[in-house]
This record gives structure tokens, sequence and C-alpha cells, in this order.
């Protein structure tokens, strides 16, 4: 369970990351962050593995507190939570494999971690996540030479080696052509189901989000401005995430922020 | 024509001026380089020993060519291998420092500055005078030009290798964070990955061009094919000449060929 | 090698593929032994001796300044040997870099002949041309300027024969279909696409030949290696850090020009 309560985040040069935020997800959701480019969406992302750390607030995922970790204690946390980047973030002069079992490197032993050399545990361990997302067949394949789509899959197999409870995804689909992306949120989405795993993702496509995801969560100018499930998401809400005037059906701050809406080119 | 294509036409930038300043810079350079021919050769006359020399390497000694013991062609160009395998591989090792300090966006300016131009002056020191300094070290023989071409290597290695630092992705170090990865493991895993292949390109090719400047260190007694083939010249034995010269001019080809294909691999995987 | 196979939890086995990293250090640690015999490398010497390189640079501190006076005609000749081998070797190298190249020349025969040439002209020690051509012209910067002549053709002609044959060769094919003939289309199709490549080239290579031309006097070819030699041979180092410091300078200050020009080309 991940819990913000009142959590804000102020960069050391003023700009507000995440206001008065509170939110709470429970182990298996599947929930969508949206709204505008610098709204704060990959801010709050950050903030649940202390790639950021948060101003002022409590946040705590599966009863830590996150503010209190320190030095080993941190990475030993984030590696229970797996992380998807838009631009992959693979070493793509090694194998597919080779990516994948990085993500178990801080699990080795110290003569294992300076020579590279892989238990066979750990080579099946990272077999079984890429049959999971169906490209076993490129275990041993350079990560240079497969195509954007199967590039994060390698990406979401590496956090799933790890067997994290959460996966935090930083606009997984944005590089992505729309067919990939739609096999790239289906492994998601059946990731989510199979394996019970909580995954917030930032997204821009709002249809994507609608289709995949249980729960929409809308962000502006680092404040919640809608939260509900996918069900209650309509025409005027969109409007309001992202333009920021309208309807009334809105969970938090209720007053219209103001008048003019920051956008980061 | 119209009076649009007219104005067109004037606007073409014309840079006559820039060329023929540039023209007749070189051309000034030119006729003061030309001073440097001059013909002063032997009585004899140029020609008829340049066609002794083209006789003799034509008809090589092929008793020198197929020796197989220490004084052999063979054994010369297997030390000459040596020499530049060593000299290559310390000169690699030493050049990473030197890229890294380098590299700006490693170390802040004034070091990279100062780290650039100590290795511009190790580069312009002629091999020769390293040479003769080694030869101090070691005494004469293949050990200096080991240490002569280690030395000589880092100035173009470490220069490619910036590059290579350079460009270095660093997305996978922001993944390896969130994985709960220490900085050891992120250099370890992250970024020593991207450098090696390249690294090792370029060191495939430095080993190449050591190869071939191998022979200079036979001058000051630094070891390798040079000596004998540099002592056969200045005694007029134009036969032994052919003989070390074909098989050098094989073995860099053989060399180049092997070295091209591995380098392709490398960087296309 | 013996193939090693995984088998996963649901039954689907997959075949190891080792890496070849341990396979090639092995080799590589073994020929580093070899080659240590065989060089009588050490690093007792080394550490024991080490110390004695550093004895003759210290003696070119502080470098003999009234030795300038007879720096500046080696120098000079130095440069003159470089510019103008490295200027005719440029325009040599053009032919020689069209002839070579398969997309232009037909016949493979042919074009193989003159790469064979490129390589071994390339292959061949510029020290030794400069030997050879002091005993044909006589000592001097004659026979100086002839190697990196020569050395020049090989290199930008290697260059820019690949370049060639990069090239997207769709132009030239336009220009020809437009009534042009292949030497016009040459002009108009390719010149313009290697221009900046090949001065690039050309320009580097005067850079590298530079330093080259120094050493080519230890060999009677003229230039700043005659005095570099004699004052080696004479251990006065004053002198010889002296000749260094010209050296360093002359050639930080053209790599600069050359640098700043070849950014523009590009």
């Amino acid at each position: 369970m991940i819990k913000f309560e009142n959590v804000s985040k102020i960069y050391p040069n003023g700009h507000v990351g995440l206001k008065n935020v509170d939110l709470q997800i429970e182990q298996g959701e599947f929930v969508a962050i949206i709204g505008l480019s610098g709204a704060g969406k990959s801010t709050l992302l950050r903030c649940v593995n202390k790639m950021h750390d948060i101003s002022s607030g409590k946040l705590t995922v599966n009863g830590v507190d996150v503010t209190q970790l320190k030095g080993k204690e941190i990475r030993r946390f984030r590696s229970k939570i797996g992380m998807i980047f838009q631009s992959f973030n693979l070493i793509t002069r090694t194998t597919v494999l080779g990516n994948v079992l990085v993500s178990l490197v801080p699990e080795l032993s110290w003569w294992r971690r300076l020579l590279g050399v892989y238990p066979a545990t750990a080579k099946i361990a990272g077999l079984k996540a890429l049959d999971n997302v169906g490209i076993l067949d490129k275990a041993y394949t350079r990560v240079d030479q497969l195509s954007g789509g199967q590039q994060q899959r390698v990406a979401l197999a590496r956090t799933l080696v790890g067997d994290p409870d959460i996966i935090l995804a930083d606009e997984p689909v944005a590089a992505l052509d729309p067919v990939t992306a739609k096999i790239v949120m289906d492994d998601f989405q059946r990731i989510n189901r199979e394996m019970n795993i909580s995954i917030l993702l930032n997204i821009h496509h709002v249809d994507l989000a609608v289709a995949y995801a249980d729960r929409i969560v809308g962000i502006r100018q680092g404040e919640i401005v809608f939260d509900g499930p996918t069900s209650a998401v309509t025409q005027e809400i969109i409007d309001e995430i992202y333009q920021g005037h309208g309807s009334s059906s809105i969970k938090g701050s209720a007053e219209p922020v103001a008048a003019e809406v920051v956008v980061d080119a | 024509m119209s009076e649009m294509i007219e104005l067109k036409l004037n606007e073409q930038p014309s840079k006559k001026r820039q060329y023929l300043l540039l023209g007749g810079i070189i051309l000034a350079m030119l006729l003061w380089s030309l001073t440097a021919i001059t013909f002063s050769a032997p009585d004899d006359g140029g020609a008829k020993i340049a066609g002794n020399i083209i006789k003799g390497i034509l008809s090589p000694d092929m008793q020198l060519l197929w020796n197989f013991t220490s004084q052999g062609v063979f054994y010369l160009l297997f030390e000459t291998i040596c020499i530049a395998f060593l000299g290559t591989i310390f000169g690699a090792i030493l050049s990473i420092p030197f890229a890294f300090l380098m590299a700006p966006s490693v170390v802040p300016k004034p070091v990279y500055l100062i780290t650039r131009f100590l290795v511009v002056v190790i580069r312009t020191i002629p091999s020769l005078v390293y040479g003769l300094m080694f030869v101090r070290v070691s005494g004469p023989g293949p050990f200096a030009g080991v240490l002569t071409m280690s030395l000589t290597s880092i100035g173009m290695v470490s220069k490619l290798y910036v590059d290579v630092i350079e460009d270095i992705d660093r997305g996978i170090l922001e993944a390896m964070d969130a994985m709960g990865c220490t900085t050891f493991e992120k250099i370890r895993f992250g970024i020593i990955p991207q450098l090696i292949a390249n690294f090792s390109s370029i060191t495939i090719y430095r080993f190449d061009m050591n190869l071939r400047d191998a022979t200079i260190l036979g001058l000051v007694g630094a070891g390798g094919i040079g000596s004998p083939l540099i002592f056969a010249m200045n005694s007029y034995r134009w036969h032994q000449v052919g003989s070390i010269l074909i098989g050098l001019v094989i073995l860099i080809l053989i060399v180049e060929a092997i070295s091209n294909k591995l380098r392709a691999k490398l960087v296309n995987g | 090698m013996r193939k090693r196979t995984l088998t996963l939890p649901n039954g689907k086995v997959v075949t190891e593929q080792r890496s070849k990293v341990p396979l090639i250090c092995a080799i590589l640690l073994v020929f580093i032994i070899v080659a240590m015999r065989v060089t009588h490398f050490s690093f007792r010497t080394l550490a024991t001796n080490g110390h004695q390189f550093f004895v003759i640079l210290g003696a070119m501190f502080p470098p003999h300044l009234d030795f300038l006076n007879r720096v500046w005609q080696p120098l000079f000749d130095t440069i003159k040997m470089s510019f103008l081998g490295s200027l005719l070797g440029a325009l040599v190298a053009v032919p020689l870099a069209v002839l070579s190249a398969t997309n232009i020349v037909k016949s493979k025969l042919l074009s193989g002949f003159f790469k064979l040439l490129l390589s071994i002209m390339r292959t061949l020690p510029t020290i030794v041309m400069a030997l050879i051509a002091t005993f044909i012209f006589g000592l001097g910067t004659m026979a100086g300027t002839l190697a990196i002549f020569i050395f020049t053709v090989s290199y930008v002609g290697k260059l820019t024969y690949e370049q060639i044959e990069s090239l997207d060769m769709g132009t030239f094919e336009a220009l020809e279909s437009l009534g042009l003939t292949r030497l016009q289309a040459f002009r108009y199709g390719i010149v313009p696409q290697i221009l900046p490549t090949y001065l690039s080239t050309s320009l580097f290579s005067f850079e590298g030949n530079l330093r080259y031309a120094a050493i080519l006097g230890y060999v009677g070819a003229g230039g700043l290696g005659i005095i570099l030699n004699e004052q080696l041979g004479w251990r006065d180092y004053g002198n010889v850090g002296m000749i260094l410091t010209v050296l360093i300078v002359t050639v930080g200050l053209i790599e600069l020009i050359s640098q700043t020009a070849r950014q523009k080309l590009q």
C-alpha cells in the first residue's frame, strides 16, 4: 500500500512539484496518472521510490516511512520497486539477458559482482521473466538489435526479475508507435492481474489510460484534481485536468487554481 | 529576365574574395615550400642507384626470409608483433586515466584543459626521443621499444577514448539508481559494458598503427625488425631489404584485414 | 565448447550461450606473458631504473634559449616538407582514389589493383621510404618531401575511395540520365559530396605529417630531425629541450588552425 499524506515537494529552484497530495493506493491496483507535461506526474512517481525527496508531509510504502530511509536502506527498499522509463534506459551493447540480470546484481556476492558472473538460479529467474513478456527467444541478442517495443519489454522483464511489489512506469509508451504501445500496455495489464503487482503509470494518451487502468489520477500544477475509478471519467473531467476550468465533480481543492496554466515546453 | 529572378541572382552569396584569399595563401605557401626541392644526388646518379634498389628489392634474399632462427625475418617479425602488442596494451591501460581526466563531463574545466595540454606534449615529442630516453632505463633492445610504444600510444588512444566517454548513455544510471544499485555496481554494470566494446576497437586500431610505427624504433636500438632493416639499407644490401620489406608488408596487410573484421564485429555486434 | 542448457520452471529449455570473454581474456593473458618473455620486459628493471627516464627529461629543462637561432631554419624546412608533401600527395590521391572506387570503375581488376597499390604504399614505413629517397636524391628536404608525399597519397587516397564507395550513387545516375557525360556527372554529382571530407582528411594528414617530418631528419631527410639527432648524440639535452619546445608550439598552433578549419568544413 502506498500512502501520501499531505505531501508537498518544492524543488531547490522554488518550483512546486507537488502540493498537499493525499493519495492512497492499495496493493494490486492499476493506476494511471494523467496531466500536462510539468504538472508533477514524474515527481509523484519518483517520490515513491525516493528518487526525489519530499519536502513535507508523510509518505509510507508498505508501512515503511520513506522519508526516514537512509543509504543502504534506500537501496534495499528500491530493489522491491520496479521502474520503467520512456527511453527504456537499457545497456544497448549488452545482451537482453545481461540487461535483465543487472536487476539481481545487488543480491550477488562480492566476487560475482566484480566479475559479473551470475549463478544458474539467477539466469533461470532472468529467462523466466523474459518468457513472461514473450521475448525468451531474444535472450542472447544484443539489445541494440531489438525494436523499441521489444526493448521496453526487456525493461519490463528487468523489473519483474526483482520480484517487485510495485512497478512505477514513467511514460512507458511515449516513444512507441500506437500498435506497439498497445502490446506493451497489454503486458502491464496481464502482469498486474496475474502477479498482483501494483502499477503506477504516467501516461499522455488519455485513451490508453482509460482503456487499461482501473483508476485514474488527474494532476495539475502539483495538485490532484481528480481521483476516481476509470468508469467515472468523463470528457469534462479530462478537460478540467488538462485545461483547468470547468465541472464540479472534482475531488480535492474545488476552488479554481490560478488563471494561467504553466506548461513546461 | 523578370525582376524577381534578377534580384535572386544578385542575392547569390559571393565567396569569390574568400576563395581568392585562400588560394593566394596556399599558392604563397606552395612557392615558399618549393625551395625544399633540391637535387643533390651523389655523383654516380640517383637513377642508377634507384635501379639497383628496385632490382634488389624485387629479388629478395630467400635465405633470410625462410630463416627461422632469431636472426631470420620470421623471428624479427614476431618480436616486432610482441613489442607492438605489449606497447598497445600498456598504452591502452595508461590512456584510461588520461581519458577520464580529459572528459568535460567528468572533471572540471581547468583539469581537462591541463590534461589535454599534457597529452598534446606527450604526443608531439617524437618517438625517437622517447626511445633514446628509455634505452637509458632498460638498455638497448625490445624492452625499450615496448616502453616507447606505451607512451606514444597514449596521445591518440586517450583522445579517442574521450569521445566514447562523452557518448555514454546516462539513462541506464538512472534505471540502476531505481534498482537500488551502489556506485560501484553502477560503474561495473552500467558504464563498463558501454565502454568496453569501443575501447577495444580503438585499441585494436592502435595496434595496427603501432605495428607500422615499430620500424622507427630500430633507429635507436629499441628492438624489432627496424634495426636489421635500416642496417641492411645503410650497407646497401638490397636483397635483404627486399626480404624484410616483403615480410613486413604481408604481415601488416594480414593484421589490418583481421583487425578490420574484429572491429566491425565489436561495434556492430 | 560444450553447450549448457537451462531448464525453466515451466519446462522450457534454453541453450545457454556462454560468454566468450573468459576465453579472450585467457588468450590475451597467454600472449602478454609470451610477449613479455620475448621483449625481456621486467617490472623490476622499470622500478629500479625508471628514474633514468626523468633524469634526461629533467636535463631538458630549462631549454637553452640561445640555441633558438639554430632551430628556425630546420623548423621551416620541416614545415615546407610537410606542406609540399601533403599538398601534392592530396592532389595525386584524387585520381588514385577514383580509380580504386568500385562504384565508379566497373572493372574489379583495375580497382583492385589500385587498392592494393595504395595498401602497399601505406604499409611501407615512412622512415624506410625517406631513407631510400636519400640514397636516390641525396640528403636533404627533397627526400623527406617525397616520403611524406607517398604516405599522404596512400592515406588520403584510402579514406577518399572509402568515402566515394559509401556514396549514394543515385545522384550520379540521375545526372547521367539527364545527358551528362560520366565525367560531368562525376563533377556535379560526386565532387560536392566528397569535397568537405576530402579537404578535412587532407588537413588532418597535414597535421600528422608535421609530426612525422620532425623524425625524418634522423635518416638525413632534412628538417628538425637532423639537429635533434645531432644534439641527442652530443647529449646536449638543454638544446634538445629547445627543439622540442619549438616543435610542440608549432604543432600546437598548426593543429589549432587546422582544427578550426576542419570544424568549419563539417
